[in-house]
């Protein structure tokens, strides 16, 4: 009875955070006030403050996060609605995407080694461009750990929107496929929604590179653990 | 569905993106219609962010890894992460600008 009360305050905890905090984002729509890391916060300081372990708020929490894979195969519906967009531009998307992943998985790889990062870190820092549900489940499979991954996701994520834009300018990258490529492939959903602000086709464009990181990341990650750490 | 057929074939994929790429498949040779998951998907989608709360909530548990030289994940990540955009954005938009020229490889 007890751990059923418990499971519902977590998932009202959950959703209220979420739901209040979506309505600031669209109130204000600041970048930084982006729900998924507003409202992680209110949860994280709630159970701080109340001194409430994670295994605890799982008993709840792990009810939303169930429905976390079914959420990302949802994603092949605005894929394939993107499919002409996707087919018209079928090399330059998979390609951009290919060597987005490539250096993403590399870079992050090679850098962590140098800092001399211990290897369960290495892992769950791989697939940090990817969007945060199949990071989290990368990084599982190849031994990482998934919050710590989901957190490098959103690092990454905010990293890139706001350095991006600058950068962008001065690698010269004006076309819409160029700009949707650059935010999609580095910052996926954080990305997309910046993308947005400069177009609807910007930001299919990074939508579909979001999508196609996300399946060319879980066939490279574990290739590239594979040949490096065995 | 996806998971069914990783634990099935034991094929190294996370099962959300088998059933990512199932879906498209499916949709792409109309065995499933666009009408039957659209609005499904479309709401699932539009709460995305809740359903990755919990799991990243779990960060609670590994504070301490950004504590003293942890501080340097987070140049790995902003370093990688501009490598990842630069490499994506540079290579699309020539690709995109010399599309013929780009055809042998795909």
């Amino acid at each position: 009875m007890e751990t059923l009360t418990l499971a519902v305050f977590f998932i009202a905890l959950t959703a209220g955070a979420y739901f209040g905090m979506n309505l600031l984002y669209i109130k204000f729509h600041y970048s930084i006030l982006m729900p998924a890391l507003t409202a992680t916060l209110l949860v994280i300081l709630f159970l701080l403050l109340t001194e409430t372990p994670y295994d605890t708020y799982m008993i709840g929490g792990q009810w939303i996060d169930r429905i976390l894979g079914p959420a990302v195969v949802a994603l092949a519906i605005p894929l394939y609605k993107q499919r002409k967009l996707l087919f018209d531009n079928l090399v330059p998307i998979f390609t951009g995407t290919l060597v987005g992943v490539s250096i993403g998985l590399f870079t992050g790889f090679a850098l962590a080694k140098l800092f001399g990062f211990s290897e369960v870190l290495v892992l769950s820092l791989l697939p940090k461009s990817i969007t945060s549900p199949v990071a989290m489940e990368i990084a599982e499979q190849i031994g990482g750990i998934p919050s710590l991954a989901a957190v490098f996701v959103m690092i990454a994520g905010f990293s890139g929107i706001i350095i991006g834009p600058a950068f962008l300018r001065v690698l010269r990258i004006e076309t819409p496929i160029g700009l949707g490529m650059g935010f999609g492939a580095s910052a996926h959903g954080i990305g997309t929604a910046k993308a947005l602000e400069y177009g609807p086709r910007e930001a299919s464009v990074s939508s579909v590179a979001m999508s196609l990181s996300a399946v060319f990341g879980s066939f490279l990650a574990p290739v590239l653990v594979w040949l490096f750490f065995l | 569905m996806g998971q069914l057929l990783r634990e099935l074939f034991s094929i190294p994929l996370p099962g959300s993106i088998l059933g990512l790429m199932l879906m498209f498949i499916a949709l792409l040779l109309k065995i499933v219609p666009l009408e039957w998951v659209d609005s499904g998907a479309a709401l699932l989608l539009s709460f995305l962010p809740l359903f990755f709360i919990p799991a990243t909530v779990g960060v609670i548990d590994y504070f301490d890894v950004f504590a003293g030289k942890g501080a340097f994940l987070v140049v790995v990540l902003i370093l990688s992460t501009l490598l990842t955009m630069a490499g994506a954005a540079l290579t699309s938009q020539h690709l995109s600008r010399r599309f013929e020229a780009g055809k042998e490889r795909s």
